[in-house]
């Protein structure tokens, strides 16, 4: 089997502060790993370590068995704001991606197929729109096919759908699970988010961060089988009761860190 | 959920303010700049009526200075064509370079440790100082002149686009590593429209400067040109014309940076 994400008693200090410490994950190939945490937590900090953002000061990471130290386009990244480039049309913005995975094709072809990524999304008709022409929702699916068309096993989202409306952000949930299920081999997927139902509905596993420095205060797998459905979660007394203690455990967790303050 | 609430307030569009047409709007909001024209008008033709009564007045009135322009109006031509040959290359140049070597700069802490102190010596020198050494070194008035024109408004470029490729947006810089842009495609596609606005306000102040420059060159050793129009026929004491050759400049002057503040608005299209 090959080997996933793994981080080893994984430390980052900046300056004086202490933001993660002993962190320790084995991610396999494929899984859909949802991250939880107060604000503050790390959460963001583990995010940038593992794509290559940013470095630990202790511990190791290792991606498919290599150490990672810098950025790779086998980790991609979708930003908490949509990060896009504004002077750029969405289709602009998807063709860097492409024209990286493959810096041979002719400005036409790559053009072609950041617009066969859009339409995968469902942009198909905005694809020459620049970024504040479309809304919030449209934005990160934009940001998705970018990071769908560097085509990296390893895929990292950093609160996605934070900023969208309640309708937006169940339909951009649904086509996320949609490409990772559909994908063959699936990518591996790290989903930070601060929304309970949404890890529990998304996530196989969830693992949540907490404490200062910030460390794995829990990790278990959801025990829901796929394809789920939103209502039926919702009449799920293991789903409420999951609900329930995971938010007192992130609530905790941040009293506690009120009170060392 | 706030912020989800916050976000579908922020999509319903504005109707809260009344409609008005546009029209009356814009003609009020000129209304007190065009009655501040007709004073300056008005103070303009008292004085030379009643200040400077003399036959060759210091101060000629509007009528003689319209009258002057409409004649040296193909003199006028030549000369803005003359002075355009000075003023375009060299600020062109000074644009591109300065452009160039300052994304390239602001990007990188060890260059901008390496040349910043250098600059901060350089730039504050007046460029018009180096005048006299321009002509004597350089072989022709022309070449000396784009290199004044050049030396003025290349440091205001450089240093605006170096502090704005310094200032770039972290997310910006992040997408690109994520992206694993190549340094030439960072700098063309992200860091070099990022640093457009303050690319475009370094230019404004360098094509303020260029002018200076330009005209104060001319003064030296020019035979056609803007600042020569008005230096020729103040020394032969030709107020009029010499008041029509100041206006004319401005006009000139006004036209450059109007042209320069639309490219600014087509070019940062996406900016709001």
């Amino acid at each position: 089997m090959t080997p996933g994400l793994t981080l080893e008693h994984v430390g980052v200090r900046l300056g004086a502060a202490h933001v993660l410490e002993g962190v320790s994950l084995d991610v396999p190939v494929g899984q859909f790993v949802s991250l939880l945490g107060a604000s503050g937590s790390g959460k963001s900090t583990l995010l940038r370590l593992v794509v290559g953002l940013a470095q630990a000061t202790s511990g190791r990471l290792a991606w498919a068995g290599e150490a990672i130290t810098a950025t790779s386009i086998e980790r991609g990244l979708v930003f908490q704001d949509y990060a896009l480039y504004p002077w750029m049309t969405l289709t602009e913005n998807v063709a860097l991606a492409v024209a990286r995975r493959d810096p041979r094709l002719p400005p036409s072809e790559r053009r072609a197929q950041a617009h066969a990524h859009l339409s995968l999304v469902g942009l198909a008709d905005a694809a020459e729109k620049h970024p504040f022409e479309v809304s919030g929702g449209m934005q990160q699916r934009a940001a998705i096919a970018r990071a769908l068309a560097l085509g990296s096993s390893l895929l990292a989202l950093d609160e996605p759908f934070g900023a969208l409306d309640p309708v937006n952000r169940a339909r951009l949930q649904d086509l996320l699970l949609e490409i990772w299920d559909g994908a063959s081999p699936r990518k591996t997927i790290l989903f930070v988010t601060h929304d309970v139902d949404e890890a529990l509905y998304l996530g196989a596993r969830v693992v949540i961060l907490g404490g200062a420095p910030g460390r794995v205060i829990s990790d278990f797998e959801v025990p829901f089988p796929r394809p789920r459905d939103r209502g039926a979660l919702l009449g799920h007394r293991d789903f409420h009761r999951l609900r329930d203690e995971i938010a007192t455990r992130i609530d905790r967790d941040m009293l506690d860190r009120l009170k060392a303050a | 959920m706030a912020e989800a609430h916050a976000a579908l307030a922020r999509e319903v569009p504005d109707n809260a303010a009344p409609f008005r047409p546009a029209w009356p709007r814009r003609v009020f909001a000129y209304r007190d700049a065009v009655l501040v024209f007709a004073v300056l008008l008005i103070a303009w033709v008292l004085i030379s009526r009643y200040v400077a009564t003399a036959q060759n007045s210091l101060l000629p009135g509007p009528a003689k200075v319209f009258s002057a322009l409409w004649d040296a109006l193909p003199e006028l031509w030549r000369g803005t064509v003359a002075s355009l040959a000075i003023l375009v290359p060299g600020f062109g140049i000074a644009t591109v370079l300065g452009v160039v070597l300052g994304l390239r700069v602001g990007t990188s802490e060890r260059l901008r440790r390496t040349f910043f102190p250098c600059v901060r010596v350089a730039a504050p020198v007046p460029p018009t100082v180096y005048i006299p050494y321009a002509i004597a070194v350089l072989p022709t008035f022309r070449t000396s002149a784009i290199f004044v024109v050049f030396v003025g408004a290349f440091w205001p470029v450089f240093i605006s686009a170096a502090s704005g490729a310094h200032s770039l947006d972290a997310r910006y810089r992040d997408n690109a590593r994520i992206l694993g842009l190549d340094d030439f495609t960072y700098h063309r596609r992200v860091v070099f429209p990022a640093a457009l606005p303050h690319i475009f306000s370094g230019m404004g102040v360098g094509l303020g400067f260029s002018f200076i420059l330009l005209t104060v060159a001319e003064l030296f050793g020019a035979n056609a040109g803007l600042g020569r129009f008005v230096q020729y026929y103040a020394d032969f004491a030709d107020y009029p014309r010499m008041v029509a050759g100041i206006l004319y400049t401005g006009l000139v002057t006004f036209l450059a940076m109007t042209l320069l503040d639309w490219t600014r608005k087509k070019a940062l299209f996406w900016l709001r």
